[in-house]
């Protein structure tokens, strides 16, 4: 690299006074998702809230969940869902990714899994291999159809497992039977869950 | 130490043949070559029996004799398949002519390298389509045009775009010169065609040896060359159109173009051309292929002034085209990828409609070209300068409203410059020398609301050049050297959305030597050595992210391998690429057959390639990630082709490829490689039959192997198991993987027939083909939608052109 070492010199010079490229312009990154932060809300009592963190986004470095689900044998609770970009500030229209998914729920749909028994109603494991298994959805799309940024929960039994949920962006695919393979992959978070 | 010792070998050559150098002689025979159709033929022999002087007509159909003595010459041209013209010409002064071939319709003679054919002017293993071969290729795009020629493919993705491959590399190593400048568009990604509309062109050279020394770096893999028909130099008007349909994609394409001289004024030319394409959804053989829909709008137009002595000539071209891509690719995380790999039709495959939704891409391209050359007693000055405009949108589902905004933007503005200075010291032999520049501008368009893929840069290039061919009895020898250095400014956004800045600087030197022998009367054989190199592109250092349908993130070389902080370079190990490249070709004329034989060996040290690396996760779940890396790289292989002439009328033309290309530093294979390809061609041509004009049926039979050179095969759905156990598949192994076992060899059988009919100032040429006659279901190796359909099914082509 050092072979003509003069005009290197040379072109340097001239080069580096007149011609490095300005800064662009930085770009608000509203798709980006980093955090999963879920709600529990009982009917009585303090909500539960867990999350689930990327700290690098389009980095390597994996998401991190922050402890379990624990939920209450026999209590009902109300599950929100808050999607945002923790690389942006909390000022940032990018911030809150919840309400572009809310704006165009006709296109979007939250499915849900677990390990069977952690609830006694929805009873079943969910509706990510099987549509047609039991979720109590609370919001619906202009077309009548369940989102899933909120839910109903009872707990089951005292046990343990996981909790996995799946947003799927299905433009002009989203029906009331279409399965969870169907459409690109929003979100896919799994947490453990323990019931006491 | 190889520029200081070629320098030196070029004034030992130089001052050998000073002395010989003659006085009187300052005659000059020169012109241009034409077949039946006006088009320039490349590759013609011309003789001078009583200068014992030969040369071959350049890829205008151009050829020149200097410093003859004045007198009488036996004039011969000579060409494979045409009948031989030869006539007396007196030598005083400067001689212009035009010479028309005819085609041989009698009898088709061997061509014979004559004993007083001393020596040829290309020592360049050099492959071309002509007019003719062009024009039955219309209605592609120009890389897969380019298929035709032996050891050139193609990377695919899907039946739009088609990167060209020569001898198993692409993208950043093959150069493309349109018009005489590089073209120079978004070229590192494999889903991004050259955005050149292959009507303008009237003929296509490929340069199979690493002869970048004349048009810089770059040139590992080989040039392609796109040149125009030379201007009109006289009054009238003439021109062509060309009306295309097929029935796979029920696509249209219309291409006009009109010729002319300026008034009274000899000399003066002016042409204007365009082109309007349209395709909808494509098909498979049995579901249609939703979403690959083309719309394609080009025009172009040049003036200029030749003469003797001096030519300059304006040229401008525009191509803008909008294209789909199959929507099953549209992929969020691993487990989509895992879903439309195993599906047996693609995810929203519908009906067959012209409309084109996301993904797609929108590409324009302007090209303005200033060019001029004069001529004095001691040599040619050359001038050119070019500037390029390239803008590149991608849009892909998104969230929100965020698909009528593209998630990559980029404009990028090219100037080049270039000067060369030709002289002919002697008639044995010829030296060129010349300085080439080029700034380029690459900046994305401000509201893509991602992180952007590759940083804004500024790309600033310089070289030197000096070329030398020396004739010596039999041989003919090419030497060059050249000196190139680059300067990158770059400034982006890493993965945190935080800026970084930094600027780079690489140099070094490329060197190339050529001899052509005759052997005997008709043996020809070529020899190529070559040393290239090439900077590495701005995304292949910073690359951050996914890209359109690649269902998986890959980095840059200069991202920190845990953090994917952006490091200096002078903190990794980083080299430039560098190729070593040996061509041989040897081509052999019996009476009625004719062969051609290729071999070569390309090794290129630190090789740039992404390798897979690891998984990684985030909130949309887990993805393969790969890394741009370097090994050293072999590329192993030999085109083959021949001519039988069976009678007058009857053609047997067999075709080979085959390459093997390997992962030396890992002993191991790399992925995309195409795989080993087998044609045999028989044509019955009849130039006049019951009142049809050049009537020819075609049958072309391809084979195309399977590719049995792979690397292993890490499935989806074993990567997805991994993870799910909470396993790294490549911690341990990190070789070269594929997601999918390569595709079975296939075969495809391909039909045309077609005639004219000639008016006094009109010809029509009528065309009809099919391709994949048979709807074979397939896939290929080198597509990169192999993964989630086949690929098409048959084919119609019915094409009119009007030539006036």
């Amino acid at each position: 690299m050092n072979r003509l070492p003069i005009a290197i010199a040379l072109f340097s010079l001239l080069f580096v006074l007149g011609c490095e490229v300005e800064s662009p312009v930085r770009e608000d990154v509203p798709e980006l998702i980093t955090q999963v932060t879920l709600t529990f809300t009982p009917t009585d009592g303090e909500p539960l809230i867990v999350t689930a963190t990327d700290p690098d986004g389009e980095g390597v470095q994996d998401v991190q969940v922050d402890g379990n689900i624990s939920l209450e044998t026999m209590k009902t609770y109300t599950l929100t869902l808050s999607l945002t970009n923790g690389l942006a500030q909390p000022s940032d229209p990018e911030y809150d990714v919840t309400e572009e998914v809310e704006e165009e729920a006709h296109e979007h749909f939250f499915y849900f899994s677990w390990t069977n028994g952690v609830f006694s109603d929805p009873a079943g494991d969910g509706n990510i291999d099987n549509r047609a298994g039991a979720v109590n959805y609370e919001d619906e799309d202009v077309n009548g159809l369940p989102l899933g940024l909120a839910t109903v929960w009872t707990a089951g039994v005292p046990s343990s497992g996981e909790f996995r949920i799946v947003l799927k962006h299905q433009p002009d695919l989203k029906t009331a039977t279409s399965e969870s393979t169907i459409g690109e992959t929003d979100v896919d978070i799994t947490f453990p869950i323990k019931v006491e | 130490m190889i520029f200081r010792s070629t320098i030196l070998l070029l004034a030992a050559v130089s001052s050998f043949f000073s002395h010989s150098s003659a006085q009187e002689c300052n005659g000059t025979f020169k012109g241009r070559v034409l077949d039946d159709a006006n088009q320039p033929m490349v590759g013609a022999t011309i003789t001078l029996s009583g200068a014992q002087r030969g040369t071959t007509t350049n890829a205008s159909g151009d050829f020149h004799f200097d410093r003859l003595c004045k007198g009488v010459f036996r004039v011969k041209v000579q060409y494979l398949g045409y009948e031989n013209l030869e006539f007396e010409l007196t030598i005083d002064g400067t001689i212009t002519k035009v010479l028309h071939l005819k085609e041989d319709v009698r009898q088709l003679q061997e061509v014979v390298v004559e004993d007083e054919l001393q020596h040829t002017e290309h020592a360049h293993n050099l492959a071309t389509l002509n007019a003719k071969q062009l024009a039955e290729a219309a209605g592609k795009s120009l890389g897969e045009s380019l298929k035709e020629i032996p050891g050139v493919n193609s990377i695919q993705t899907g039946p739009g775009i088609f990167k060209p491959v020569i001898h198993g590399v692409h993208s950043q190593r093959v150069l493309i010169l349109n018009h005489g400048i590089r073209q120079e568009g978004q070229q590192w990604g494999a889903e991004h065609a050259p955005e050149i509309d292959p009507f303008i062109a009237s003929n296509v050279s490929v340069v199979k040896d690493a002869a970048s020394i004349k048009y810089g770096t770059d040139a590992i893999g080989g040039v392609i060359i796109v040149n125009p028909a030379p201007l009109p130099e006289s009054a009238g008007i003439g021109g062509s159109l060309n009306l295309i349909g097929q029935t796979n994609g029920r696509s249209g394409t219309f291409s006009g173009m009109l010729e002319g001289g300026i008034g009274n004024h000899d000399g003066w030319g002016w042409r204007a051309q365009g082109t309007a394409k349209r395709t909808g959804d494509f098909h498979a053989p049995s579901y249609s292929l939703t979403n690959t829909g083309i719309r394609e709008l080009n025009f172009s137009a040049s003036t200029g002034f030749h003469n003797e002595r001096l030519g300059f000539e304006i040229f401008y071209s525009h191509f803008s085209s909008d294209l789909g891509i199959l929507k099953g690719t549209s992929i969020g995380n691993q487990g989509d990828l895992e879903e439309a790999m195993e599906r047996s039709v693609p995810l929203y495959t519908s009906s067959f409609s012209y409309d084109i939704g996301e993904p797609r891409q929108e590409v324009e391209h302007n090209l303005l070209k200033i060019s001029g050359h004069i001529k004095t007693r001691r040599g040619e000055l050359r001038l050119q300068y070019g500037f390029q405009n390239n803008q590149r949108r991608e849009f892909d589902l998104r969230i929100g409203d965020l698909s009528n905004t593209p998630e990559l933007n980029l404009r990028l503005n090219t100037q080049t410059i270039e000067a060369e200075w030709e002289t002919v010291p002697s008639e044995k032999w010829t030296i060129s020398t010349g300085a080439t520049g080029m700034f380029q501008q690459n900046r994305k368009v401000d509201g893509t609301q991602r992180v952007p893929f590759i940083p804004d840069f500024n790309n600033i290039s310089a070289g030197l050049f000096s070329v030398t061919k020396v004739y010596l009895r039999q041989w003919t020898i090419d030497i060059g050297a050249r000196y190139d250095y680059r300067y990158y400014s770059v400034a982006g956004y890493d993965y945190k959305n935080s800026l970084f800045q930094s600027t780079l600087q690489f140099n070094n030197v490329s060197a190339t030597a050529g001899a052509t022998v005759n052997i005997r009367k008709s043996g020809t054989l070529n020899l190529n050595v070559s040393s290239a190199w090439r900077p590495p592109h701005v995304a292949e250092l910073y690359s951050v992210g996914t890209h359109q349908s690649a269902a998986a993130n890959e980095y840059g070389f200069l991202l920190n391998d845990s953090t994917n902080e952006v490091l200096d370079i002078d903190a990794v190990s980083f080299k430039t690429e560098q190729a070593l490249k040996f061509v041989a070709t040897y081509q052999h004329n019996w009476k009625d057959f004719t062969f051609e034989v290729t071999p070569y060996l390309n090794y290129i040290f630190n090789y740039i390639y992404l390798r897979p690396t690891g998984i990684s996760q985030n909130v949309r779940g887990t993805y393969a990630y790969f890394r741009y890396t370097q090994t050293d790289a072999l590329f192993l292989g030999a085109d083959l082709s021949g001519v039988w002439r069976v009678n007058p009328f009857l053609k047997v033309t067999p075709k080979i490829s085959l390459l093997r290309a390997s992962d030396v530093r890992h002993d191991d294979y790399l992925v995309f490689i195409p795989s080993n390809r087998y044609e045999l061609a028989i044509r019955y041509d009849r130039p006049t039959i019951a009142g049809l004009k050049n009537f020819f049926a075609e049958s072309t039979a391809k084979y195309i192997s399977r590719q049995n050179r792979a690397p292993r095969v890490v499935t989806v759905a074993e990567i997805n198991d991994a993870i799910e156990r909470g396993e790294d598949p490549f911690e341990e192994d990190d070789a070269n993987f594929d997601f999918m076992e390569a595709p079975p060899g296939y075969f495809l059988w391909n039909v045309a027939v077609g005639m004219s009919l000639k008016g006094e100032s009109t010809q029509y040429d009528f065309r009809l083909g099919s391709e994949n006659l048979l709807n074979t279901s397939y896939r290929e190796y080198t597509n990169r939608f192999r993964y989630y359909a086949d690929d098409l099914g048959r084919n119609f082509i019915i094409s009119v052109k009007c030539t006036f």
